[in-house]
C-alpha cells in the first residue's frame, strides 16, 4: 500500500472502518444490539480488492486482520485468516464481481460475511467454549443492507482522489 | 506482540470512544448550578456517612490485627489502588472486556484485580504502554473464588456471558446458602485480594433430580455503567510473587 497514487485514501478508509468496528452503543443498552454491527472492515477490504486487486493483497489483508484481532481480543491470527480468505475469493473473481449488479454484490457480501462470522464463532467456541448462536446471521444481513452505501461512498471517494 | 499492536491502535480506541468521553466533558461543563449544588450536598452527606463508618473500621481493623497477632496468624495485607477511567469496550457480543486508560507506564501488571465503587469488576489480562485490558467477571471464560459473607461457605462464581448474572459452580443442594446472601472474594487462588464484594445471590433453584443447586448471583459491581474503576496493587513483593505463582498454577 504505497501512500502515493492515493494510497492514503485506502489507509484512511481502513482506519475509519476500524473505528466503526469498535464503536459501541451505551453499555446499558441490550447486549444483543452488538449483533447488528456490520462487518465494516470486511466490506472495505472487499471493495478495495475488487476495484484495485494490485493494491491490496493477501499480506496486507492479513496484517489488517491482525490489528482487528487485538481490537476484538480474538485469538491472534483469526481475523487475519478470515480477511485473507475474503481477499483470496474476491481476488480470484474480481472481474466477475465488478460486472455484477449491486444486488448480486449484496448477496456475495452476505455469503462471505456469513461464512467468516460462522468460522469466527466456531473458533471462539473451540478456544473458550463460548457457545454457538443464531445471532451470526445478523452481521451478515446488516452487511448486506449497508453494502450499497459503503460501495457508493467508497466509489465516489476513489474516483474523486483518482486512486489507481 | 498484542501489547505493541495495542499501543499502536490506542488512538483509534480514543476516537471510537470520543462521543462518550466528550459527553462526560460536556456534562461537566454545562451542568446547572442547582444540579451541582444538589450533587455537592449529596456527596457531602455521603462523605460524612463514610467517614463515620471508616472511624469504626479503623478501630475494628486494629482490634482485628491484635487478635490475629494473638492467634499467631499473619496480618492481612492492605493494598494500594490506582484510579483508572474506561477508554472503551470490546464490542463483540460474547466477550466481556473493557479497556482502561492506565498501562505499563503507570505500573499496571497482568493479573491485578480491578474493582469499582460497588464491588469486584474484573482482572487485568493485557497491558499495553498507555492502556490495558480488563476481563470482566461476567465473561464466560472467567471465574472467581468466593465465600458467603454470612458463614464462610466457599464456592466459585463463574461468568455466564450476561452482564447481570454470575453462576455458582457445583453447590450441593444441602449447602447453607440463601437468596440475598452477600458473596465476597475469598482470596483463594491468590489472584484476587480477599474481602471485596462480588455479588448477591439472586435466585436459588433446587432440582430434585440433580445433586447440585443452581445458584445465580447478581454482580455487585456496576459492570455496564462504571466509567471509573480502581486497580488494586498488592502492597508488598511477597504478595505479588505469590499471586504470580498461583497464576501459573491457574
Amino acid at each position: 500500500m504505497n501512500p502515493s497514487h492515493g494510497g492514503w485514501l485506502i489507509l484512511l478508509t481502513i482506519a475509519l472502518a476500524m473505528v466503526l468496528a469498535i464503536f459501541h452503543v451505551p453499555e446499558s443498552w441490550p447486549q444483543w444490539l452488538g449483533w447488528l454491527r456490520p462487518a465494516w472492515l470486511a466490506m472495505v477490504v472487499f471493495y478495495w480488492v475488487m476495484e484495485l486487486p494490485h493494491r491490496l493483497g493477501l499480506i496486507s489483508a492479513w496484517v489488517i486482520g491482525l490489528l482487528l484481532d487485538v481490537l476484538y481480543a480474538d485469538p491472534l491470527g483469526l481475523n487475519g485468516f478470515l480477511l485473507a480468505a475474503i481477499t483470496y475469493v474476491v481476488w480470484r473473481f474480481y472481474e466477475r464481481l465488478r460486472m455484477y449488479s449491486i444486488v448480486q454484490q449484496c448477496i456475495v457480501v452476505f455469503l462471505l460475511v456469513l461464512v467468516t462470522e460462522s468460522l469466527r464463532i466456531v473458533v471462539q467456541d473451540v478456544a473458550w467454549s463460548r457457545g454457538w448462536s443464531w445471532g451470526v446471521i445478523l452481521p451478515a444481513l446488516m452487511s448486506m443492507l449497508t453494502w450499497p452505501f459503503v460501495y457508493l461512498v467508497l466509489q465516489r471517494a476513489r474516483l474523486q482522489v483518482r486512486v489507481e | 506482540m498484542r501489547a505493541v499492536i495495542g499501543t499502536l491502535l490506542s488512538p483509534l480506541q480514543v476516537i471510537a470512544e470520543a462521543p462518550y468521553l466528550l459527553g462526560d466533558e460536556v456534562g461537566e461543563v454545562i451542568a446547572t448550578r442547582d444540579s451541582l449544588q444538589g450533587r455537592n450536598a449529596a456527596l457531602e452527606r455521603r462523605v460524612l456517612e463514610l467517614s463515620q463508618v471508616s472511624q469504626q473500621f479503623l478501630a475494628l481493623k486494629q482490634e482485628n490485627e491484635r487478635l490475629r497477632e494473638l492467634l499467631g496468624s499473619q496480618a492481612r495485607i492492605s493494598a494500594d489502588v490506582l484510579i483508572a477511567e474506561l477508554l472503551g469496550v470490546v464490542p463483540t457480543v460474547n466477550t466481556h472486556q473493557v479497556i482502561i486508560d492506565k498501562g505499563a507506564q503507570a505500573g499496571v501488571a497482568v493479573g491485578q484485580a480491578v474493582i469499582d465503587a460497588e464491588g469486584l469488576f474484573g482482572q487485568i489480562v493485557e497491558v499495553d504502554q498507555y492502556t490495558s485490558r480488563v476481563l470482566q467477571i461476567t465473561d464466560v471464560s472467567h471465574a472467581v473464588p468466593v465465600q458467603v459473607n454470612r458463614n464462610g461457605l466457599r464456592s466459585i462464581a463463574g461468568g455466564t456471558g450476561r452482564r447481570d448474572q454470575l453462576e455458582l459452580e457445583n453447590v450441593p443442594v444441602t449447602a447453607d446458602i440463601r437468596e440475598g446472601d452477600l458473596l465476597e472474594s475469598s482470596g483463594l487462588g491468590g489472584r484476587f485480594p480477599v474481602g471485596y464484594p462480588v455479588g448477591h445471590v439472586s435466585s436459588l433453584i433446587i432440582d430434585a433430580t440433580s445433586p447440585y443447586a443452581i445458584v445465580t448471583v447478581r454482580p455487585a459491581a456496576q459492570l455496564d455503567r462504571s466509567r471509573h474503576v480502581l486497580i488494586v496493587f498488592a502492597a508488598d513483593e511477597a504478595a505479588a510473587e505469590s499471586s504470580v505463582k498461583s497464576s501459573e498454577v491457574q
